[in-house]
């Protein structure tokens, strides 16, 4: 008897495990199905979006007879060429960028290819835009914009990110003070986009005391040696990097404080007061420990929001960066632009969210992945 | 409780501060101008008279960035950047004199209301479809007010389809001034004549006072194009309004550029989905022969191909003249000047577009530099910047450039960039053999000495200026050993003994003289010598390109090609040195300066050495790369650019080949005026600029591309210090010589007795050359505003003019008021100066 007791207890562990290992597996399954339909369904739907469901081809075909013919007048004023050439060569030359734009293929057996290239991550080449150097693939267009973004959103949201929450931990443990009432206070100032503070950052600090550049990543020239490239970025960088920190700082403080304040006004924070722990180990283990998985939540999606840029600072500030290419591969139709940017971070997203859920789990011992109503 | 207070306050300011400083009213506009004759070009100062030795461009670098246009007054106040070379809109001109900038004009949009002139097929009314009606509506908009309140008074009122101001237009300035006079802006008379043509149509004015058909209100379905430069939104209102104040119901739809062509252009017109749309065009040269735009703009045989021109039924006469005029059937100079009066004036009958106003472009920069602008092209898109531009009194220094963007497409000189940003940049590494007047639009030589230019007899063709030498004669034969095609497979060209064996004519032949120092003292930028091989490659890349056989066949070469053979007869290299070149052609321009072939290896997108283009051609030869985008496209490959990108890693692969193998492109043909020794030298030169400098851009003109900054979009143009030409070979064109004028006469002329009238005419202060005038005219209105007389002044002094008004003509004056106009017209730019004089005849 004795002897079967472990036997039973092992093979109820072992039973436990797999059990564990098939609900995880139905999970992840499930999971993964459900991400893939979302991608599929939210690409295809950009594709129809950004083509108006296929009225953009009437479009293009107007600007390209409108532009072309602009075009040949210029290219003819001063110019002894018979009306019948020039007709002709106007034609063909209207026929041409048809065939090149890709128009000589119905609309809907493009969006097809698009969403198969796009879910392959073929991400093929632009029709209108090019890299700045040259290349019209739209993976070089993106990863030739990537760093400029990644360099200005991720200092200025990292920066953001920790300094709010580690002044609201400590606002929270403070509420009423001055200061908690001084962030209340500011919080409005929120309400203004970056790209306001950053006009207005431009106006007193390039134009009247003339210490900080108008915009621009480098200067004009750049330097040449590495040191200086650097020092020049950092310098090109304080305005748009203040720009979104500002606007941003306050209601992040007021949010990340009024988000801490209910955590610490717990009963068992109060229980660790009275058994005398100190602050720091109360905000350590009663406060940051049960919102962790709020805050990696928070960071995660802010690490992927990265990659989205930021339109209309970049713009001001004139800062290469992704956004400022969205923007424009929406004016322009751009779709393999539009789609090869949506489908990243539609896969950033997706696997964002799918870790997650195990991240969760490993944080918070009340969560279990896929316990689904068990 | 006090914190509370204060932390109040404080927000409460903090919220008031933004909400003020988001709803602060734009600047307010200074009160509007007196209408511009023309907008003024800021006068920048002399060149210095001190003896110049530096040769090349003035400057020692120009740093050419981006910056947003929105900034660029206050950019080139704190000293950031010098001048900013996209032009600004009218919109800015206040802003602009407000700032204390210099700046210069260019040619910018020009707007019209163009009509639908079909029968609605729905059999709703379409009061356009009545020439009349489209004619009074020349009288019903105020273009006065719209240059005044939407463009600052800086742009100009438009009546024709040819350019306000442009040669055609100066030279029937008389014509012009009448019509313009004619049809100024009068309301009632517009009212008058749409009334009764409505009626005549059958529609009736309701109780309402807004005009009805078959028991419906007509209402004009007006497009109104709310994006571009953002005028053409007030002006739409505005002629809404005009045409609602006489009983129409106007539907204004509002729509973005995308959104309105597909109904303007894409729509049949007979279905009626508009009635009226703002268009706009543009035309960024001065158009020397603008007798096309009759048949362009308004008849049904244009070759816009957009359909509401096919649905006008012109009149047989305006017709017959546009067609004609198009296909320059006419004798003379003087059979075309009537033509083309006439031809004006029926333009204004027809209207299928009501001309409004033609916009200029502002191009701001610092007080201290001095710039020539082409007066249709701005500076980035003048020829001429890289010669004139500088700082005031001062040789060398760094200009900073600024522009609305970079590197819009790849860098090829074959078919590269376009981009108008792109273009001002590598404009600055050209050269050419000629150099365009910014003023004329003439052409002056640069590296040619001297043309021979004859056309057969009964052509209409003059010269205005003496290095080109003009006869007519009553035939040109094309001598058998001429070039006249290429064979792409053998690489040799096709003389016309083989081609035409039964013999071949030309309606018209140059010849073009180039010095005997050319291949001494011109330069390509990594040191090569400019040789006789540049000239035959750049032959050889017209037709090879367009050549199926060719390996780098390129189907977008071909419409231009095809464009170009219709009238190409050939080419003859009389003399390789020193260069001499027979030209022969079957087409013609007036203007015989203008009549000079394209030899110079000046590519539409740069020029070309052939070492330079033997990489290019074995990149896309290998399908690694291909000059044009249409081309790159299918294939999957890139676009060449020399200058940076993926390009650059192969351009360099073939480079290093071509170190050891000295090649020689289009061996066949190149061999014969390019030795092993030439491809050598060229090829180590190369290869040690690229070195230098990380791309492979070159040129022979004044400035020399040195670094190249892409993702940073900046770029440096250098000095070349081997440029053969002195810095200010071209200074007089620091500035165009727009003239001041003025008349002086009685107050008072007695019917039937002489009277004179003294018209001055100066520049800066001083009094005009006569030898720079073209003519001084004088057009006398009555007062009904009818033109009684035309004629002209006569020089009595440097600057004096003395128009006569002699007893006969002042005989068939009646009692009342009348009014002299005087037009100074310039022969050296092409800007004429009104002055007006009124006086009373009894």
């Amino acid at each position: 008897m004795t002897s079967e007791t472990p036997s039973k207890e092992n093979l109820q562990i072992k039973s436990t495990a797999a059990d564990t290992f098939k609900r995880l597996m139905r999970f992840m399954s499930f999971r993964v199905l459900m991400l893939v339909v979302t991608i599929v369904v939210a690409v295809y739907s950009t594709i129809m979006i950004a083509n108006m469901g296929g009225y953009v081809d009437t479009i293009m075909r107007n600007d390209i007879r409108e532009s072309t013919i602009m075009k040949v007048a210029a290219m003819t004023a001063n110019k002894p060429i018979s009306g019948d050439a020039r007709r002709q060569m106007q034609e063909e030359m209207i026929a041409l960028e048809e065939k090149r734009l890709g128009l000589d293929t119905p609309f809907i057996i493009r969006s097809f290819r698009y969403l198969g290239n796009a879910l392959t991550l073929n991400l093929g080449r632009a029709i209108y835009m090019v890299s700045d150097h040259g290349s019209k693939a739209v993976r070089a267009i993106i990863l030739e914009r990537l760093p400029a973004t990644l360099l200005l959103m991720g200092t200025a949201e990292l920066f953001l990110f920790f300094t709010s929450v580690f002044l609201a931990l400590m606002l929270s443990r403070s509420y009423g003070s001055f200061w908690d009432k001084l962030v209340i206070t500011l919080s409005p100032t929120s309400a203004a986009p970056p790209w306001f503070y950053g006009i207005f950052f431009i106006l007193i600090f390039a134009a009247v005391l003339k210490i900080l550049p108008f915009g621009g990543m480098v200067s004009s020239p750049p330097p040449e040696t590495t040191i200086g490239y650097s020092l020049d970025l950092l310098k090109h960088m304080i305005l748009p990097a203040s720009s979104l920190v500002i606007s941003a700082f306050f209601i992040s403080l007021y949010n990340w404080r009024t988000f801490f304040l209910i955590y610490s006004s717990e009963d068992y924070v109060d229980m660790a007061k009275a058994k005398g722990l100190t602050s720091r180990d109360i905000e350590r283990r009663y406060i940051l420990r049960p919102t962790l998985p709020t805050i990696i939540t928070n960071f995660a999606l802010l690490i992927i929001s990265l990659w989205t840029g930021a339109t209309i600072t970049e713009t001001v500030f004139l800062w290469p960066g992704l956004g400022r290419t969205i923007f424009r591969a929406i004016g322009f139709y751009d779709t393999p632009v539009i789609v090869g940017t949506t489908i990243i971070y539609a896969y950033l997203l997706a696997i964002t969210v799918f870790l997650l859920d195990f991240v969760y789990a490993i944080v918070d011992p009340r969560v279990k992945v896929g316990g689904g109503n068990k | 409780m006090f914190k509370k207070q204060i932390m109040f306050v404080i927000a409460l300011l903090v919220v008031a501060s933004m909400l003020l400083a988001a709803c602060q009213p734009a600047a307010e506009a200074p009160a509007a101008e007196a209408p511009a004759e023309a907008p003024v070009v800021e006068a920048p100062a002399e060149p210095t008279a001190v003896p110049v030795t530096r040769k090349g461009g003035w400057l020692d670098e120009v740093v050419f960035s981006v910056i947003d246009s929105g900034s660029a007054l206050t950019q080139i106040q704190a000293g950031a950047v010098d001048i900013y070379a996209d032009s600004l809109s009218s919109a800015d001109l206040p802003a602009i004199k407000e700032a204390g900038v210099k700046y210069s004009t260019s040619n910018g949009l020009y707007y019209d209301i163009l009509f639908n002139p079909a029968v609605f097929a729905d059999g709703r009314l379409n009061p356009f479809v009545n020439h009349k009606v489209r004619e009074a509506m020349n009288w019903l908009i105020d273009r006065n007010y719209i240059n005044q309140e939407v463009y600052n008074g800086g742009a100009l009122a438009k009546f024709f389809a040819i350019q306000t101001q442009g040669p055609d237009y100066v030279d029937l300035i008389d014509t012009a001034r009448s019509l313009e006079t004619k049809y100024a802006y009068n309301f009632d008379k517009a009212k008058e004549v749409i009334s009764a043509e409505m009626e005549g149509m059958g529609a009736t004015l309701g109780a309402d006072g807004k005009w009805q058909y078959n028991g419906a209100p007509v209402t004009l379905t007006f497009i109104i194009r709310n994006d571009s430069d953002k005028t053409r939104l007030p002006i739409g209102d505005y002629v809404a309004s005009q045409l609602e104040a006489i009983g129409f119901t106007v539907d204004r739809q509002y729509k973005k550029g995308s959104e309105a062509s597909p109904i303007w252009i894409g729509s049949v017109p007979e279905e009626g989905q508009w009635s009226l749309y703002t268009a706009a065009w543009s035309s960024t040269i001065i158009d020397r022969d603008e007798a096309n735009m009759f048949q362009e703009m308004y008849l049904p045989s244009s070759l816009q191909g957009i359909p509401a021109w096919f649905s006008n039924v012109a009149d047989p006469e305006f017709q017959a003249l546009g067609d004609d005029l198009f296909a320059a059937k006419y004798t003379d100079l003087a059979q075309r000047k009537e033509m083309m009066k006439r031809a004006m004036e029926l333009s204004l009958q027809d209207s299928l577009q009501v001309w409004l106003i033609d916009g200029k472009g502002f191009i701001p920069y610092a007080q201290n530099v001095v710039a020539t602008a082409d007066l249709a092209a701005g500076v980035q898109g003048a020829q001429i910047w890289p010669y004139t531009l500088r700082f005031e009194g001062q040789e060398g220094g760094t200009l900073k450039w600024a522009t609305q963007d970079l590197f819009g497409q790849a860098w090829n000189p074959i078919a590269g960039s376009n981009w108008a940003f792109d273009a001002g940049a590598y404009r600055g590494t050209m050269s050419g053999d000629v150099m365009y007047d910014p003023f004329t639009g003439l052409v002056w030589p640069l590296r040619i000495e001297s043309a021979d230019v004859t056309v057969l007899d009964g052509m209409a063709v003059g010269k205005t200026l003496d290095w080109v030498n003009l006869a007519f004669a009553p035939e040109i034969k094309v001598p058998g050993d001429v070039w006249v095609d290429w064979d792409a497979t053998t690489q040799t060209f096709v003389t016309a003994d083989t081609k035409n064996p039964e013999g071949l004519t030309a309606k018209r032949k140059t010849t073009v003289y180039y010095p005997a120092d050319l291949y001494q003292t011109v330069k390509w930028h990594d040191g090569s010598s400019f040789s006789i091989g540049d000239v035959v490659m750049g032959m050889i890349m017209t037709f090879d390109r367009a050549k199926t056989e060719s390996a780098i066949y390129d189907e977008q070469a071909v419409p231009q090609f095809e464009t170009f053979m219709s009238t190409y007869k050939g080419m003859k290299i009389v003399s390789a040195d020193p260069l001499v070149v027979d030209y022969y052609s079957d087409t013609v321009l007036t203007d015989a300066e203008l009549l000079v072939p394209a030899i110079w290896p000046t590519f539409s997108f740069g020029e070309g050495a052939w070492h330079e283009l033997a990489l290019g051609n074995q990149a896309e030869a290998a399908g690694e790369l291909a000059y044009s985008i249409d081309k790159a496209e299918p294939a999957g490959i890139e676009e060449t650019s020399y200058i940076g990108g993926p390009s650059l890693e192969i351009l360099a692969k073939y480079l290093d080949q071509d170190v050891s193998d000295n090649y020689i492109p289009y061996a066949p043909t190149m061999s014969q005026y390019v030795t092993t020794e030439e491809a050598a030298a060229r090829y180590a030169n190369y290869k040690a600029f690229y070195g230098e400098h990380g791309h492979f851009w070159l040129g022979t003109g004044p400035y020399m591309l040195d670094k190249v900054f892409m993702t940073e979009k900046t770029l440096t143009l250098k000095h070349f210090a081997d440029y053969p030409d002195l810095a200010d070979r071209w200074s007089n064109y620091g500035e165009p010589k727009v003239a001041t004028a003025e008349v002086e006469g009685p107050a008072s002329v007695t019917i039937g007795q002489e009277a004179s009238f003294d018209v001055f005419v100066t520049f800066n202060g001083e009094p005009y050359a006569n030898a720079d005038v073209k003519y001084v005219k004088a057009i006398l209105y009555n007062a009904a505003g009818d033109t009684v007389l035309v004629s002209e002044a006569t020089a009595v002094e440097e600057g004096h003019f003395v128009f006569t008004l002699t007893a006969e003509e002042s005989a068939k004056l009646v009692a009342g008021s009348n009014k002299l106009e005087i037009a100074v017209v310039p022969s050296v730019v092409n800007q004429p100066t009104f002055t007006a004089l009124e006086f009373v005849t009894q």
